[in-house]
């Protein structure tokens, strides 16, 4: 059983395919996410995002803001922003911690 | 009748039209193109954050955020306005003028103040003739709207609704059904309009709360109403000026053809006299 993921940003799916396994950063840190993971909605911080391929080998984007919905094996990350380089600007919904705000 | 030598020159100036109105269709055509790949590729954030707000929705929260208040009487409606800043798309602009005007007029007609937002030089330039104030004038706003354009463009007047100024919000702009259908539509974007779908309020692990997630996710929802409602506009308008300019490119062929017509007759019946010039000259002769 493989995970369904969807990377969306607002102007376009940044990602569609099986993952085996996905950790993003949820607005209070890293939530990893296996098959039959219960339903979940949760607000997206800013980091990276990486998914596990079924095969092997590894996508990592970085996203900002948003939210994440998990549902019968489907993740969906509807964010902000979505690329392979870190956002130039945080969106403002984002929540952002004063600590991790440097780095 | 005209001479031929007129009728000649007409037939050239036609024949330049026909020329231009075929380019700016084949331009229009290939701008259509990605305008309707940005359309489609907008729509699953549009329907997923949709799914979402619906879920997590419920009347009680409506109290707490001032961006989910429902005023019992709406004093003062602002109008958002989205129209192209080039004409030459047929009636494109004036259907989303005629739309806006129709929208203030019932307003003010329920004795409701209005205010006047629009991005777009040629809602803009009809407004100003009309004398109308305008509180937003954007003219910066091209064929590509970005997410930040929507922001910068929905932020100020969220921002007023949020504190009370106005209390309600209509978004005018042109809905993209088909490159050939894209009539112009009024959306209520303030108050937020919620169809109550299946809540998730019950099922899923949310976190933080329910209400702490809608509350940052509705700036978004309705920012992103208006970046949709951006790219739909850009993809009609372009829709709009291919059907323009292909009914003037096809006009043109129709006017060209009948004036070539009375062009022949002219120099038929310019050669017809001439011989008859000829033969009574020289019948005279003899």
């Amino acid at each position: 059983m493989a995970l369904r993921v969807r990377v969306v940003s607002p102007d376009r799916v940044v990602f569609d395919g099986e993952a085996s396994a996905v950790v993003a950063p949820a607005w209070d840190g890293q939530v990893g996410i296996l098959p039959k993971h219960a339903p979940m909605l949760a607000l997206v911080g800013v980091g990276k995002l990486d998914v596990d391929r079924p095969g092997g080998g590894s996508d990592t984007f970085h996203v900002a803001g948003g939210v994440l919905k998990v549902e019968r094996d489907q993740v969906t990350v509807l964010t902000e922003y979505a690329g392979t380089e870190p956002p130039k600007v945080v969106p403002r919904e984002a929540i952002v911690f004063p600590e991790d705000a440097e780095g | 009748m005209a001479g031929a030598r007129e009728v000649k020159r007409r037939i050239k100036s036609v024949e330049n039209t026909r020329q231009i109105t075929r380019t700016m269709e084949l331009v229009a055509t290939s701008k259509l193109k990605r305008a309707t790949d940005r359309v489609h590729a907008a729509r699953p954030y549009a329907q997923g954050l949709q799914e979402i707000v619906s879920g997590l929705y419920s009347p009680a929260l409506a109290e707490q955020y001032p961006i989910l208040r429902r005023p019992d009487t709406v004093k003062r409606a602002a109008v958002l306005l989205l129209t192209a800043n080039r004409g030459l798309a047929g009636g494109f602009n004036a259907n989303l003028i005629r739309q806006a005007r129709q929208q203030l007029e019932a307003l003010r007609a329920k004795g409701v103040e209005t205010e006047l937002h629009i991005a777009g030089k040629k809602g803009i330039a009809y407004f100003k003739f009309r004398g109308e104030p305008m509180l937003t004038q954007r003219t910066d706003i091209g064929d590509r709207p970005t997410v930040e354009d929507a922001e910068s463009l929905i932020g100020p007047i969220r921002a007023r609704f949020e504190s009370g100024e106005i209390d309600a919000l209509f978004l005018v702009s042109s809905q993209f059904r088909s490159a050939m259908s894209t009539p112009p539509h009024t959306r209520e974007l303030l108050p937020i309009q919620t169809e109550k779908g299946a809540s998730s309020a019950d099922v899923y692990i949310l976190s933080p709360s329910g209400d702490m997630i809608l509350e940052r996710i509705l700036p978004a929802w309705v920012r992103n109403a208006v970046y949709t409602a951006l790219v739909e506009n850009a993809a009609a308008e372009q829709g709009s000026r291919r059907t323009a300019m292909k009914n003037a490119t096809d006009n043109a062929g129709e006017v060209l053809e009948h004036l070539t017509r009375t062009y022949n007759r002219a120099r038929q019946a310019q050669i017809t006299q001439e011989i008859a010039e000829i033969v009574g000259g020289s019948a005279a002769l003899e």
